[in-house]
């Protein structure tokens, strides 16, 4: 993958306008974890851009919520990111409706994370109630079932992505045993209803592409204040980045997370099936002066084995599709076979043709 | 299991082996009693095949045997039979269209109150997936207003029929009574009422129309066209568009398309296809319709589809057809067997 320089304005501690239509991305240092609310006084100051002008009614807010550890471990979203984010919303659009979602989840490591529970123990719930935030477990919420190209299995999402409004994704930046890295683009897994999404992992890749399209966020904020080294995405050890990307471009703040983390982006295998299905390049990201990247540690052990058993997983679910669509049009042929060769024969060859 | 609800099928013809014979397998508390069909000897085979205990060929064997009757009959004795046993406190599910005008249906009605029972009409669609799905995100306001509505139902391929169906006098109409009424049914439920309709159909003074069309207006101002065929493949499907999006619902089919022009999803796709035709396989709308009835029955929900609305659909199609006066047919004239 070629990087483009000019596609990206990065934004340090010195404010550069950005560009129309060029995604913006501002790096900056956070020494005190305790002072967020400061660290968005100066995105305002340095790109301003990056905040929103004016708002929908409705706000949606997805952290990664993918365990029951509490964010110091640089496995989850730091609560706190709430109550600043709703001032610095109500400022711009008083009336605003500002929903956190996320949902259940089946994990690789424990049998099932409730996302209510979640709420509950890693103080959402408190935090949302003084703050007149609404917190919605999306595996509870009204869901419909799509069809996306490519993915063989039907797709649950919430009805809420019907619906118009702005959205703020807040992921970790954290390794990941079969991705390389985590950030924004695959926070957005959580946006999927089903607690038990491993079916749908053989074709990780392409489901964040299609998430990433479906529900494309217009804020990131990957949260580096402490990062995740060694296995990922839960296990593993805390680092101090103490740096928060902002962007308003979910590949751009993936890139420079993984720069970060000293990841070359084309390791990572969403990053570059992102940015194929955009039709983009990576873009050149040079870090701002005083945040130093660190080569994360990175357990990769079991990597290899886990991809070759998803390849397996995709070809023997594509070999059964395939298998049964050939018997479905022997059975056909058999049964009618002059409606068969009126009907079927002239859309394949269209089809063959088209090929 | 206590509490069964005894049922007699009314007309075993191919809409009751099809599609209510596997609904009655799939809701337990209703037990099959009784088979009444004007063939003897189709009335035989089918009880037999099935192990219902009873045949006849006279309505009035139901008395005192059954609950709950589904009329699966030629249009031009729905009401008159379903009159008979709702008066008589017999359940009824009637198969579409209820009747051939409005005093029959206001017949059936008043028949219902009389007996205490309900009315069932057998517009099954809204029970499908794609529609109940469509419902709800239209009641969420997610495509805003509706503005205009094509649908458009047709087909070469029909299962045999009797006679009935093609006179004037006993079926009421043609293809917009027995197909077009489908799309009127689901389109009230959807967008509200019909305001103006202006028909045309080769149909003549003895024949019945196989090719309907009917441009329409609704009350709220949207303008639309429905096409009803019987000697056409057409689309299968109603589009419905919105001030802030369009759905695409299938009328053969569980598919459903849908655009709202502010969503989050929409942003990218210009699309998307709700995946509802897999899971389950089969068409469950008739035994969600028939479990509606039973709970209905036992004083737990709303029929869905009552005679009331029933009674909206057919109006739309009299009125579509120039005619409001009943027509003038005496059950005598009336003949044939099962739908």
């Amino acid at each position: 993958m070629k990087k483009s320089p000019a596609s990206t304005d990065v934004h340090g501690s010195t404010c550069k306008q950005s560009s129309a239509g060029l995604p913006t991305l501002a790096i900056l240092r956070c020494e005190n974890h305790g002072d967020l609310a400061g660290v968005l006084t100066r995105l305002r100051a340095v790109a301003p851009s990056l905040l929103p002008a004016s708002l929908p009614r409705k706000v949606v807010i997805k952290p990664n919520l993918c365990d029951l550890v509490s964010w110091e471990a640089g496995v989850t979203t730091d609560p706190a990111w709430l109550p600043i984010l709703a001032a610095e919303l109500r400022a711009i659009r008083s009336d605003v409706q500002i929903v956190v979602i996320e949902s259940d989840a089946v994990s690789a490591y424990k049998n099932s994370r409730s996302c209510d529970e979640t709420y509950d123990r890693l103080g959402y719930r408190e935090v949302a109630r003084q703050h007149g935030i609404e917190l919605v477990n999306l595996s509870k919420s009204e869901s419909i079932e799509i069809s996306l190209d490519g993915i063989p299995l039907p797709v649950l999402i919430s009805e809420l992505f019907l619906e118009e409004f702005y959205f703020i994704s807040i992921a970790n930046l954290k390794v990941h045993p079969y991705e390389r890295m985590t950030a924004i683009l695959k926070n957005s897994f959580g946006l999927l209803t089903d607690a038990d999404v491993s079916p749908l992992h053989p074709y990780l890749s392409l489901m964040l592409s299609h998430l990433h399209r479906l529900c494309p966020p217009d804020l990131c904020i990957v949260d580096g204040r402490i990062g995740l080294e060694g296995q990922g995405p839960i296990i593993g050890d805390p680092v101090r980045m103490n740096s928060i990307i902002f962007s308003n471009d979910a590949l751009a703040a993936d890139v420079a997370a993984c720069k970060l983390m000293m990841i070359p982006p084309e390791e990572v295998p969403h990053l570059r099936k992102v940015a194929a299905d955009l039709g983009r390049n990576f873009p050149e990201i040079e870090l701002p002066a005083g945040i130093s990247p660190r080569s994360f540690a990175f357990d990769a052990s079991g990597h290899d084995a886990i991809m070759v058993k998803f390849a397996n997983r995709r070809l023997h679910r594509g070999s059964e599709l395939f298998t049964n669509r050939w018997i479905d049009r022997f059975l056909r042929f058999k049964r009618e076979p002059v409606k068969f060769a009126t009907e079927a024969i002239p859309k394949l060859a269209r089809r063959f043709h088209a090929r | 299991m206590p509490d069964r609800i005894r049922l007699g099928f009314v007309g075993v013809g191919p809409v009751v082996e099809r599609y209510h014979l596997r609904a009655v397998r799939g809701v337990p508390e209703v037990q099959p009693a009784v088979v009444v069909d004007i063939n003897e000897e189709r009335a035989r085979l089918f009880a037999q095949r099935q192990g219902i205990p009873l045949h006849t060929t006279r309505l009035h064997d139901l008395f005192g045997k059954v609950d709950l009757a589904i009329i699966a009959l030629p249009n031009g004795l729905h009401a008159a039979l379903s009159c008979e046993l709702l008066s008589n406190g017999i359940h009824v599910l009637c198969e579409k269209p209820m009747a051939r005008n409005v005093p029959e249906c206001r017949a059936m009605i008043e028949a219902a109150q009389r007996g205490g029972v309900q009315l069932c009409i057998g517009h099954n669609r809204r029970f499908r997936n794609n529609f109940s799905l469509a419902k709800r995100l239209m009641e969420k306001g997610i495509f805003g207003e509706v503005t205009h509505i094509e649908a458009e139902e047709g087909s070469t391929a029909d299962w045999q029929r009797s006679p009935a169906y093609f006179d004037p006098v006993q079926a009421g109409g043609g293809a917009l009574i027995d197909v077009g009424i489908h799309s009127i049914d689901l389109i009230r439920w959807l967008a509200g009422e019909f305001r103006d309709v202006d028909y045309h159909g080769d149909g003549t003074s003895t024949t019945v129309e196989s090719e309907a069309q009917l441009h329409f207006r609704m009350a709220n101002g949207a303008q639309g066209k429905l096409l009803a065929s019987r000697t056409r493949n057409l689309q299968q499907r109603i589009r419905i568009t919105c001030s802030k999006g369009y759905l695409e619902v299938g009328l053969w089919g569980d598919n459903l398309r849908m655009r709202s022009n502010k969503g989050k999803a929409f942003q990218q796709f210009p699309y998307l296809d709700a995946y509802v035709s897999r899971r389950p396989p089969q068409d469950a709308s008739f035994v969600l319709q028939l479990n509606n009835l039973v709970n209905a029955i036992r004083g737990e929900e709303k029929v869905l589809v009552d005679g009331v609305e029933g009674m909206a659909a057919v109006e739309v199609v009299t009125r579509a057809y120039g005619r409001s006066a009943p027509l003038h047919a005496s059950p005598a004239e009336v003949s044939g067997g099962g739908q």
